[in-house]
């Protein structure tokens, strides 16, 4: 379907299901992503997710001359920050994960498990340990930089987008990922060349 | 030779975060700049470590139908437009105009602005200044910095004004450098990052007096760093119980979380409270705790005149310290009134874990214990320290203290003036009261039911204005009478006693023991029975007892004296006759008044007759 996001969006509003289901498997990736790198919670990030959408859905006629893009992403924005408060206030343990892993490492260090099986599971183990540092380093940043990071470097949105995402100017925006890079840069770890 | 890029320039420069021409300026001088160029790597190679998490995440098909699905099960929002009549319009024009006059005379003639008033006061002496890229937005630091202004316009005074200035000093600052870690720590990485308390600033105790109970108030400058502090806190080897900590900022209080405190699993007898500061420095912190082991006691010393009628009279309290814990220049409160406590405070702090070790039932040892058992640690007998302390009663450098006194619901409150050091073991005498010239009554008193056939001396006052007294109760304890045994001032020790609280305007009566000086001896002189009356049957059915008593009084003082002689008939059915004076003190007592001169004898005579019987009936006739 070649349609723009618009025209979806505008054909969800007069009723057409179809529409919809074809903005979410269009942005589902990037917005789980999104969530993901939000949360460090797989779980917690399908929540988000759905929640997400079920507003997109609901507030729809509230959808006026924007790019949709940005209107998606500031929704996910908001409900991954009112996530982050809710986790931040009642500290939630999954019982499925392992003991010992409070956050989604759990599934790293089975990862590591499978790794065993890998040309080089010393260097895997090293990559995996690598990964929770930074996940770490973006997890200490406070929400509003954590999204303008994740959405200007991961998700590739310019700082234009950026900033209609988060509903703030530019040089608001450059002035948050300047802070959170200061703050990661300090944090991050050293991997060397081309370990990435 | 051009200065090289800073990290900042080259951050900006890697992500695009400058304007066009800066990042220009930039690229031209990487371009010349092997070193600038190098770093730039340096940082590239850092910030890669980012792409780790690069990895695809897909959203499964699953969940995208249930988002759908969802989404299908819900009514498709229904998009009507609301179209607003013309007069809506007028009337919303004429609500904000109004809105805008109404705010316009409540704010707009305010007669000085505050700022102007602010610019009025002499500078404050120069802050160090935060590098460039730690400044905080603008309108935050004003708000920091804006209370610490005094808001009026007259000169301060030198003294306030360095007072000033050593509060901005001390006075914690936001430290913009990190922004604080969503996660709280699970336990401070090692012992480095611990804090230990500090020195205390100000200490006060309130000593209940009818408990074994203290209320410890203590401040104390804690040094934070901006993010998560651990501070510890340990009360071995004290009594103190640590069921009762709490801890609170006294300043920067919205900018300071106190999350929790933890004891932990195998550390025993401390505690760590979890701090989320957002401002790094010194913040004045108030601890509070109750701890046992302190306690107070009032004691009194009264010292007679040559001619007795009047008492000077001194009230002390000795703080006793055995808690385990020094307080240096603490000031010390006392509370007089019961206290009901739920939980022995010394039983508390002597339990290694403070709410109970979860110990496993049934097994080994402590099977039976459960959960908050304790191992039966032996008590100690908190009484023991009076009798222990009395010869380490701290009287050196004692200064003269002025004890203020409130009222306080059914307590009263003694505050001590100024601070006093009350080390670990030790106690302290401090001065409560002193009043001269209190008038006092000397009175003997003889009652062999009561007392054999002892003489008791007793001294009354009343604890009122009239007697310079009546400010305050007096709390119990124990009184100590002296008097001038010559005119040299040598003192001889008259008697003592215990009192109870002695509320205002209340008299009190100081037992002071046996008089050896004023004796009382009574003589049964004459005794015989008369007016019998007999039954139908001939038996005795009722009678008169007649008896004449003598009654020896004997001062041997130096000093007039009154006494009263209280005698007992064992009866309500008795008449007296006698020329002393007395009264019918009871149904079944008469008591005689009378003053001796010094060194000399008086007799009183009485006859009681008393009524058995159908004689009884005598007196009702009367």
């Amino acid at each position: 379907m070649d349609s723009t996001d618009e025209s979806l969006f505008a054909a969800h509003r007069r009723g057409e299901t179809e529409a919809f289901g074809e903005l979410v498997r269009r942005y589902g990736d990037s917005v789980l992503g999104y969530l993901m790198r939000m949360t460090h919670n797989r779980e917690q990030a399908e929540d988000c997710f759905q929640e997400t959408f079920r507003r997109v859905h609901e507030k729809a006629h509230t959808f006026r001359g924007r790019r949709f893009k940005s209107w998606l992403f500031s929704i996910a924005t908001n409900v991954a920050i009112d996530g982050l408060r809710k986790r931040r206030r009642a500290r939630v343990v999954s019982l499925n994960q392992p003991m010992d892993c409070p956050n989604d490492e759990g599934q790293e260090y089975a990862a590591v498990a499978v790794a065993q099986n890998s040309c080089d599971p010393v260097q895997e183990a090293i990559r995996l340990e690598q990964k929770q540092q930074v996940r770490r380093a973006g997890g200490s940043l406070p929400a509003q930089q954590q999204a303008t990071l994740v959405l200007a470097y991961y998700e590739q949105l310019t700082y234009r987008e950026v900033a209609e995402v988060l509903g703030c100017s530019i040089g608001a925006v450059k002035t948050q990922m300047y802070r959170a890079l200061r703050t990661l840069e300090k944090q991050l770890p050293d991997i060397g060349e081309g370990a990435a | 030779m051009k200065a090289h890029l800073t990290k900042r320039d080259l951050i900006e420069y890697q992500f695009k975060l400058a304007e066009d021409a800066r990042l220009r300026h930039i690229a031209e001088h990487l371009d010349g700049c092997a070193s600038c160029r190098d770093e730039l790597r340096r940082l590239r190679d850092k910030f890669s470590a980012l792409d780790l998490l690069r990895e695809d995440v897909t959203a499964s098909e699953e969940l995208m139908s249930q988002v759908v699905a969802q989404a299908g099960a819900r009514a498709a929002p229904r998009v009507t437009a609301f179209r607003r009549p013309a007069w809506f319009r007028a009337v919303a024009a004429v609500l904000v105009l109004g809105l805008a006059l109404l705010f316009a005379a409540q704010f707009g003639q305010e007669p000085m602005p505050r700022r102007a008033l602010v610019e009025e006061l002499p500078a404050p002496p120069a802050e160090p200044q935060p590098s460039s890229d730690k400044m905080l937005p603008r309108a935050r630091v004003e708000k920091e910095t804006a209370p610490l202004r005094p808001k009026r316009t007259l000169p301060m005074a030198r003294a306030e004004e360095e007072a000033f200035a050593k509060l901005r000093e001390t006075r914690a600052r936001v430290s913009p450098a990190e922004e604080i870690s969503e996660q709280p720590p699970f336990a401070p990485a090692s012992a480095i990052e611990l804090v230990t308390l500090p020195r205390r600033d100000k200490v006060q105790l309130t000593i209940y007096n009818s408990a074994d109970l203290t209320l410890v108030r203590e401040r104390r400058n804690l040094t934070l760093k901006r993010g998560w502090n651990w501070l510890q806190f340990m009360w071995a080897n004290t009594l103190i119980d640590p069921t009762s900590l709490s801890l609170e900022p006294l300043e920067q209080g919205d900018k300071i979380d106190i999350e929790q405190l933890v004891f932990p699993a195998r550390l025993r007898e401390l505690g760590r409270w979890l701090i989320r500061s957002e401002v790094s420095g010194q913040v004045p912190f108030e601890i509070t705790y109750l701890t046992s082991g302190l306690s107070w006691r009032a004691f009194y010393m009264g010292m007679l005149g040559q001619d007795e009628t009047t008492m000077r009279l001194q009230g002390y309290v000795r703080v006793a310290n055995s808690s385990g814990e020094d307080y240096e220049n603490a000031q010390t409160r006392l509370i007089v009134g019961k206290v009901h406590l739920l939980d022995q405070i010394a039983e508390l702090a002597k339990r290694q874990y403070p709410y109970g070790k979860p110990i496993p039932m049934g097994v080994g040892r402590y099977a039976g214990y459960g959960y908050g058992g304790y191992g039966g640690m032996a008590g100690r007998d908190a009484q023991a320290w009076y009798g222990r302390l009395d010869a380490q009663t701290v009287t050196a450098g004692l200064g003269r203290k002025e004890i203020r006194k409130e009222g306080l619901s059914e307590y009263f409150l003694y505050t001590i003036e100024g601070t006093e050091t009350v080390p670990d073991q030790w106690g302290k005498r401090l001065l409560s009261l002193e009043a001269e010239d209190i008038s006092v009554k000397s009175l003997y008193k003889y009652d062999e039911e009561r007392w054999g056939g002892r003489t008791i001396r007793f001294l009354s006052f009343a604890n009122d204005d009239e007697h310079e007294l009546g400010e305050t109760p007096l709390p119990d304890g124990a009184v100590r009478i002296y008097a001038r045994a010559n005119s040299a001032g040598l003192l001889s020790y008259v008697g003592g006693t215990d009192i109870k609280y002695i509320p205002v305007n209340e008299e009190v009566e100081l037992n002071l023991g046996p008089a050896r000086l004023v004796t009382v001896e009574p003589k049964l002189m004459d005794f015989g029975t008369d007016n019998y009356r007999f039954d139908g049957k001939g038996n005795v059915a009722g009678w008169d007892e007649i008896r004449t008593w003598k009654i020896e009084v004997t001062n041997t003082r130096t000093l007039p004296i009154e006494i009263e002689i209280t005698r007992g008939f064992g009866t309500a059915y008795w008449t007296l006759q006698t020329d002393a004076p007395y009264e019918k003190y009871d149904a079944t007592h008469a008591r005689f008044q009378t003053q001796l001169q010094p060194r000399s004898k008086q007799a009183l005579d009485y006859t009681v007759t008393t009524y058995h019987g159908v004689r009884e009936q005598v007196l009702s006739e009367e």
